[in-house]
C-alpha cells in the first residue's frame, strides 16, 4: 500500500516524542527519560500521534514480562508514515536528530 | 513516612474512572506497568530500598543542606507520574469517543431527538411535582365521595373563587334545599386579631359552620362540645403562633375579643377550596347568626346523587324555591371536577390545535417516489412510527408546561389559571405540532439522520423549464432532497431522491483509520 508523507504540523513536543520512539525509546517511561518531559504530556501526545497513524501500539509478549518478572508492558514504533514525516521534521527542527539521536535500528 | 506504592495506585484507580469504560481495563494495565518501572528506576537512583541513617538535628526527610532526601524523591516520582494519568485519560475519553462513529447517539440522530423530548417531559413533569400549587391543581381531592361534594356560587364559575353567597340563603337552604342539598356549610373569610397570652397576631380566621370539616370528611376537626366555639389552625398557622412544636390542642387563645380553644390543626395541602385562611373559628348557628344576614361567604354543599346525573360537565344550574315561594337559582360546582379541569383544558386546546393546524402549515410531507429502490417494510414503517412518536411525545411535555405556567402563577381553579393554561396549551401545541411536521421533512426517509450540507442547486427566478432551489444530501448516502424555491406546477412540494447502494462510498463517517501502518 502506497503511503503519502503528512505534511508537518506536529509541535516540537510530540516532534522530539516522535524522534525519541524513533532512537529507540519504545516504553512510554523511557520516552518521559529521554525528552524530560512530564507523562501528562507524553502519554496524550503518543496518543495522538498513534490516532494520527504515525506510530502504532503493541503489548509485548506475555512470555517476556513473565520472564523478568514483571508486568505486561505497551511499547511503540513507528510506522512507514511516521518515518517520512519525521524526515520532514528534521527539516522543520534541524537541531532534532543532534538532542536526540536515532539509533542504528532505527534508521533501518 | 507514607509509602507512596498506595497512594500511586489509589491515583491511577480514580484517574481510571476517567477513561471510557470501554478502554478502562487496558488503559489501567498500561499505566500499572509502566508504574513498576518508574518505581524501579526511583529505587535504582536511590540506591534501594536501604534507610537513610539520620543524623542527630537533622529533619526527617532532609539530607543535610535541607534537600529533600531520596525517598522523598522516589515518593514525588512516583506521585507526579501517576498525576499524568488524568490528563490522558481525559483526552481518552473526549477523544476516544469520536472514534466510535456508529453510536446511536450521533447529532441529528432519530433517538437523541426522542431522548429530548422525553427530557422536556419529564422535566416539566418534575417541575409539577415540585410545585406546591401545580400539584394541588392536578391531584384528586383528598375528601371523601368528592364527586358530591360542590361548590355553590350565585355568580356563575368565574364567581366561585370569590365570597358571593349572603348569609341568609345560605340559612334557607338549610331548610328549603334538602331536595337538592344533603348537608350545606358555610364560611366567611375576615381578618381577625388573634391574642396569645402578651402576644397579638393578625391572621386570616374564617367563620364557619361547625359541620364544615365533617364535610370534607376530618370530623376529628371541631368535635367535641359544641356550645363553644373551635379554631382549626393550617399547619403553618400553627407554626407561626406556636414555635417550638408544642402540643396546641385544647390551649384557649383569643379572637376578636372571644375565647376559643383550638380543636386541631389542618394537614398540610388539605384545604383545596376557594379562599386562604389561617385558620376557621367553627361556631354553632347561634355563632352565626350574629353576623350580618347579607355577609358574603362561601357555601360547600354536600349534594344528592340525582343532582349531578346524567351530566359529566362537572357543574349544574339549580332552582330552589324557599318557602315563601322565591327561586334561587345558583350554580354548583363539583370538587372532583375541578382536578379534572387541567385535563379537559388540555383536551379541548388538543382538539382545537389539530383544526387549527392545516391553517398554519402544510401538512403534506413530501414526495418520496421509489423508482427503482424497494424499501423494506420496516424501513418504511420506523418513518411513520418515528413520526407518530414525535406526536404523542410532545403531548404531555405542552401539557405539563402548560400546567407549571398556569398554576404556578395563579391559584388552581381561579379565572386566570384557565385562561393561562388556555392560551400557553393552544399555542404550545399549535407549535410542537409545527416542529413535529419540519423536523420530519429534513429527515432521511431510511436512517432517520437529520439531512446536511445544503446546497443552492439552479438560478434564481429561473423557473421556467429550470429549477431551483436548495438541496440536502443525508450523510450515509441514502439520497437527496431537493426543495424548490418556489412551489410550480411540476414541482410543488420538496422531493426525495433515492441513491443506489452504489454510491454509498463516497459518503464516508467522518472517521479516519490509522493509515500507512506498516
Amino acid at each position: 500500500m502506497r503511503w503519502m508523507p503528512v505534511e508537518p504540523k506536529l509541535s516540537h513536543t510530540a516532534a522530539m516524542i516522535l524522534q525519541a520512539i524513533h532512537a529507540g525509546q519504545i516504553y512510554g517511561f523511557s520516552v518521559m527519560e529521554m525528552t524530560g518531559l512530564p507523562s501528562g504530556t507524553v502519554y496524550p501526545a503518543m496518543r495522538r500521534l498513534e490516532r494520527d497513524g504515525l506510530i502504532v501500539s503493541k503489548w509485548e509478549q506475555a512470555s517476556i514480562a513473565e520472564a523478568e518478572q514483571r508486568p505486561q508492558r505497551k511499547y511503540y514504533k513507528l510506522t512507514r508514515t511516521g518515518r517520512a514525516t519525521l524526515e520532514l521534521i528534521y527539516r522543520r527542527y534541524p537541531l532534532l536528530e543532534r538532542m536526540i539521536p536515532s539509533s542504528p535500528a532505527g534508521k533501518a | 513516612m507514607v509509602n507512596a506504592l498506595p497512594v500511586s495506585r489509589v491515583l491511577l484507580l480514580c484517574a481510571s474512572f476517567l477513561a471510557p469504560p470501554e478502554g478502562r481495563a487496558e488503559w489501567l494495565a498500561e499505566w500499572e506497568a509502566e508504574l513498576w518501572h518508574v518505581r524501579r528506576a526511583g529505587n535504582g537512583h536511590a540506591g534501594g530500598n536501604q534507610p537513610s541513617h539520620r543524623e542527630p538535628g537533622r529533619k526527617p526527610g532532609r539530607e543535610p543542606g535541607g534537600k529533600p532526601d531520596a525517598a522523598v524523591r522516589r515518593r514525588r516520582l512516583t506521585i507526579a507520574f501517576c498525576l499524568g494519568a488524568f490528563p490522558d485519560a481525559l483526552w481518552l475519553r473526549r477523544n476516544g469517543r469520536r472514534q466510535a462513529p456508529h453510536s446511536a447517539f450521533y447529532a441529528g440522530s432519530a433517538l437523541r431527538c426522542g431522548l429530548g423530548l422525553v427530557t422536556v417531559a419529564a422535566a416539566s413533569m418534575l417541575l409539577c411535582c415540585c410545585l406546591p400549587r401545580v400539584r394541588k391543581a392536578l391531584l384528586p381531592p383528598p375528601y371523601r365521595d368528592a364527586a358530591s361534594l360542590a361548590i355553590v356560587s350565585s355568580g356563575g364559575y368565574s364567581a366561585s373563587q370569590l365570597p358571593r353567597v349572603r348569609l341568609s340563603d345560605y340559612q334557607s337552604w338549610r331548610t328549603s334545599g334538602r331536595s337538592v342539598f344533603q348537608e350545606v356549610a358555610f364560611y366567611r373569610p375576615a381578618a381577625a386579631s388573634v391574642r396569645i397570652a402578651d402576644r397579638s397576631e393578625t391572621l386570616t380566621i374564617a367563620r364557619a359552620s361547625q359541620n364544615l370539616f365533617a364535610l370534607l370528611n376530618l370530623p376529628s376537626a371541631g368535635s367535641g362540645d359544641l356550645r363553644t366555639a373551635k379554631l382549626v389552625l393550617t399547619y403553618q398557622a400553627r407554626q407561626r403562633l406556636f414555635p417550638g412544636g408544642s402540643d396546641v390542642m385544647g390551649r384557649v387563645v383569643e379572637i376578636a375579643g372571644q375565647p376559643v380553644s383550638i380543636a386541631g390543626v389542618l394537614p398540610r395541602n388539605f384545604w383545596r377550596l376557594p379562599g386562604r385562611m389561617d385558620g376557621w373559628m367553627l361556631e354553632g348557628e347561634q355563632g352565626l347568626d350574629a353576623l350580618p344576614p347579607n355577609s358574603k361567604g362561601y357555601v360547600l354543599a354536600r349534594l344528592r346523587i340525582s343532582a349531578f346525573a346524567g351530566g359529566s360537565d362537572g357543574w349544574r344550574s339549580i332552582v330552589v324555591t324557599r318557602s315563601g315561594g322565591e327561586i334561587d337559582r345558583f350554580t354548583c360546582l363539583s370538587l372532583a371536577r375541578q382536578s379534572r379541569q387541567p385535563f379537559s383544558i388540555f383536551l379541548f386546546t388538543l382538539f382545537l390545535a389539530c383544526v387549527a393546524l392545516p391553517a398554519t402549515t402544510p401538512l403534506p410531507l413530501g414526495d418520496y417516489p421509489e423508482h427503482g429502490v424497494r424499501l423494506p417494510r420496516s424501513i418504511r414503517a420506523r418513518r411513520w412510527i418515528f413520526l407518530a412518536a414525535k406526536f404523542v411525545l410532545v403531548a404531555p411535555a405542552v401539557f405539563f408546561c402548560s400546567v407549571d405556567l398556569a398554576y404556578g402563577v395563579s391559584a388552581p381553579g381561579s379565572p386566570a389559571s384557565f385562561y393561562i393554561q388556555f392560551a400557553s396549551s393552544f399555542i404550545g401545541l399549535l407549535f410542537a405540532f409545527r416542529w413535529t411536521l419540519r423536523d420530519q421533512r429534513k429527515r432521511c426517509p431510511v436512517c432517520l439522520r437529520l439531512l446536511s450540507n445544503p446546497a443552492r442547486v439552479g438560478q434564481a427566478s429561473r423557473n421556467f423549464l429550470a429549477w431551483n432551489g436548495t438541496e440536502l444530501i443525508c450523510a450515509k448516502g441514502h439520497g437527496l432532497l431537493h426543495i424548490p424555491e418556489l412551489p410550480t406546477s411540476w414541482c410543488g412540494a420538496q422531493r426525495w431522491l433515492y441513491l443506489d447502494p452504489s454510491w454509498r462510498g463516497l459518503f464516508s463517517d467522518g472517521y479516519v483509520t490509522a493509515g500507512g501502518a506498516v
